[in-house]
């Protein structure tokens, strides 16, 4: 798998955060273009629904709780009508598992060629890197994944894999890749991209899919795309393999109306993907076309073990993508910086927590320590989030967890210590406010009722590493508020 | 009515004329103001920092020294989110001391909302002396938890007589986040650069924080960058307006 998104654990984030704060290029794609996407999001959310905005995302909440709380039966419910419909239905305990249901699915088949419409969960299990060890070529069909996979690169956003790039780099690699003339014309590298799908397309022996949501009344998947690739993709192979968490179901279409509503407005600002494709059994002996066998691969992957721990909510997220363009920090660091194919705040606590849930005990934040820090708290995630999902409070919660683990900082964990003391003894409180007021005015440059540090000792000479510390040296308030209730009040 | 001020140690250490502003502010629209001796810290950088236990024992100390009072008020928008959207979830649901601390929730506030919410000043009356400054405002994200995000600016606006600019991007996060600022360094200084770029396009040369944690930060990138840029809080402008402060 990628390095950049599946990295040598313990995984360690401040290099790669450091780098791309200073990579010119990232800071301006990412910046501008979650900047525009968020401003868009809050734009047609106000103009469509004003002040029903809230209940519509307390509405999506509630629903897709309610189907987390009856998973067990949603997902019986879904397996029998899915194989009424004519489809085959396989669970996949783990990552392995379900690579090993589709390589056995390909055997069978004889299969060489796969077409790939875009799916987090394939990413997540490394799909491609299973098939390629056996000999299955696959290309991406979304453009985006497609210029990600000849350029041998990562996604780093959600919805938009290829938020790093703009179209310069990929004019190159169409020039190196596919021996096209140089052109930065979008549309252009666009009908470049189609030209070298549509021979595939025909050709493939296997069409691989994700889906947003499934529906258990129906049996049958909803897929939400915009590039007309998905149907391509599945329409002429003549097996298409649906690869699924199973987080996905709803209780059915009678449900999925405020997700859809909701998904393409906080990914891309659309009132609705141009494509919503509804998948529900393979061809039918009428049919002309659509793919001959149509197999679910159930996915867990440590999302029971999510379901059955403290983070729930987590799965209630309709990747979306919607808190990564909200965030201060993914807008500075980018995807690649979080060390998997889950970026931003809902990668933060999601990547540890299906690491945990796999894994041994505390297995996923000992990988990931930097992960819950890399949060100022501003809540614009939660304020963004469709399905309100809270994770400042997740990631407070992964804070408490690394400290009781002894996975924090030694240094950052005396200093508290210290300053929970002195919290519950205000004499002494007073006291080292006066030191600090002392010190200021002994090692700092004054300036009217302040002093400058810009070598602060102690703790504080982290701060002052990148800025200055301004200490007021004057009256302290204490005293001045003394003084003036005795003289009555006058300032 | 009873009203303590909620002095937060982070004012006390830094910001002691945001203090001031705020007891004068309150004492011009006729409210007297105490202040609880044995205040020091809500809790927050613990809470923040993995230490939720230790937290909740300076939340009981605050629902303690607070019980006396009819409203609670702080000039710190984000200590005030602490109190008003975790102090509660610190302790058992149906303990006496959940109890506690969402009854201190339920009357604390941050100046500018006790101003237009509790007592429902409308800030015309406040308007002062005219003044040259000009300023921009930024909100703490923390206002966020307390649906005030995106309130201070408006009020200061309708109150002083200062050329109050739209600060653009006012949304996004200063860099500051408490000890985020020295954990990702470099991240935090690139936001708050960013900030101060928005700042400086409006053309003002006073930043209203509703923070103290983000107008240090901020104030202390401008003052290492020699960036001219004053750094006060809301109260501290209402104040000068007010002709209460010099």
């Amino acid at each position: 798998m990628n390095e950049l998104i599946a990295p040598a654990l313990p995984f360690d984030m401040l290099p790669r955060a450091r780098e791309a704060v200073r990579d010119v290029k990232l800071q301006q794609f990412v910046g501008n273009a979650t900047h525009l996407k968020d401003t868009q999001r809050g734009g047609i959310f106000g103009r469509d629904f004003g002040n029903d905005y809230d209940d519509l995302r307390t509405v999506a909440r509630d629903t897709k709780q309610y189907a987390l709380d009856h998973l067990d039966e949603l997902l019986e419910r879904f397996i029998e009508r899915a194989q009424a419909s004519g489809a085959r239905v396989h669970t996949a305990t783990t990552a392995a598992d379900a690579c090993n249901i589709a390589l056995e699915i390909a055997r069978h088949h004889g299969a060489k060629s796969c077409v790939k419409s875009k799916s987090m969960v394939t990413e997540e299990i490394g799909l491609l890197p299973a098939f390629e060890a056996a000999g299955i070529a696959t290309l991406e069909t979304d453009l985006g994944e497609f210029i990600l996979q000849i350029d041998g690169d990562a996604p780093s956003h959600i919805v938009t894999p290829m938020i790093h790039k703009d179209r310069v780099a990929t004019a190159k690699s169409f020039v190196r890749e596919l021996g096209a003339r140089y052109t930065e014309d979008p549309t252009e590298l666009t009908m470049i991209a189609r030209e070298h799908m549509r021979g595939v397309y025909r050709q493939a022996d296997l069409g691989v899919s994700g889906a947003n949501f499934l529906l258990a009344d129906e049996g049958a998947a909803v897929i939400c795309t915009n590039e007309g690739n998905f149907d391509l993709s599945v329409g002429g192979p003549p097996v298409h393999l649906v690869f699924v968490g199973i987080e996905k179901l709803i209780r059915g279409a009678c449900d999925l109306a405020p997700f859809l509503k909701l998904l393409a407005r906080s990914g891309t600002a659309q009132p609705l993907t141009v494509y919503t494709s509804f998948v529900r059994g393979p061809r039918r002996s009428d049919e002309h076309g659509g793919p001959k066998e149509l197999h679910y691969i159930l996915v867990d992957a440590g999302r029971i073990g999510v379901l059955a721990g403290k983070k729930r909510d987590l799965l209630r997220c309709i990747r979306c993508g919607a808190c990564l363009n909200a965030c201060p920090v993914y807008r500075k660091v980018g995807g690649h910086s979080y060390g998997s194919m889950y970026a931003g705040p809902i990668g933060a606590v999601l990547t540890p927590e299906l690491e945990r849930a796999q894994g041994g005990h505390d297995a996923g934040l000992a990988n990931y320590k930097d992960l819950p820090r890399a949060s100022s708290l501003c809540g614009a995630c939660y304020e963004a989030c469709p399905v309100k999902i809270d994770i400042p409070k997740f990631l407070l919660h992964d804070r408490a967890r690394l400290r009781a683990r002894g996975l924090s900082p030694k240094s950052e964990g005396a200093t508290l210590a210290l300053w929970r003391m002195l919290s519950q003894r205000p004499v002494l409180f007073r006291m080292a406010l006066r030191a600090v007021r002392f010190h200021a005015r002994m090692l700092g440059k004054a300036d009217g009722e302040q002093s400058w540090l810009t070598h602060a000792p102690g703790p504080a000479g982290a701060w002052t590493k990148s800025r200055d510390l301004g200490v007021a040296t004057g009256e302290s308030f204490r005293e001045w508020f003394k003084e003036h209730k005795r003289s009555g009040g006058a300032p | 009515m009873r009203v303590a001020l909620f002095t937060t140690c982070l004012a006390e250490a830094l910001a002691p004329r945001a203090l001031k502003a705020t007891v004068l502010v309150l004492e011009h629209v006729g409210v007297t103001v105490e202040v609880p001796d044995a205040q020091t810290c809500c809790g927050q950088p613990l809470l923040s920092n993995g230490f939720p236990a230790d937290a909740a024992l300076l939340a009981r100390r605050m629902v303690e020294l607070f019980a006396p009072y009819d409203a609670v008020v702080t000039p710190s928008g984000s200590c005030c989110s602490v109190v008003r959207e975790k102090y509660a979830s610190l302790f058992p649901e149906d303990s006496a001391d959940h109890h506690a601390a969402a009854a201190l929730a339920a009357k604390t506030y941050e100046l500018i909302e006790f101003l237009e919410t509790k007592l429902m000043i409308d800030p015309a009356t406040l308007r002062g002396k005219s003044c040259a400054t000009t300023l921009t405002c930024h909100d703490a994200c923390h206002l966020r938890s307390i649906n005030r995000h995106g309130c201070t600016a408006p009020y200061l606006k309708a109150a002083c007589c200062g050329d109050l600019r739209d600060l653009p991007d006012m949304a996004q996060c200063c860099g500051f986040g408490g000890m985020f600022s020295t954990q990702f360094p470099e991240v935090s200084t690139a936001l708050g650069a960013e900030k101060l770029a928005h700042i400086a396009s409006t053309g003002a040369t006073t930043l209203v924080a509703s923070d103290t944690g983000c107008a240090a930060h901020l104030a202390g990138l401008a003052h290492r960058e020699r960036m001219t840029l004053r750094v006060i809080s809301p109260a501290e402008a209402l104040a000068e307006s007010l002709g209460l402060l010099a």
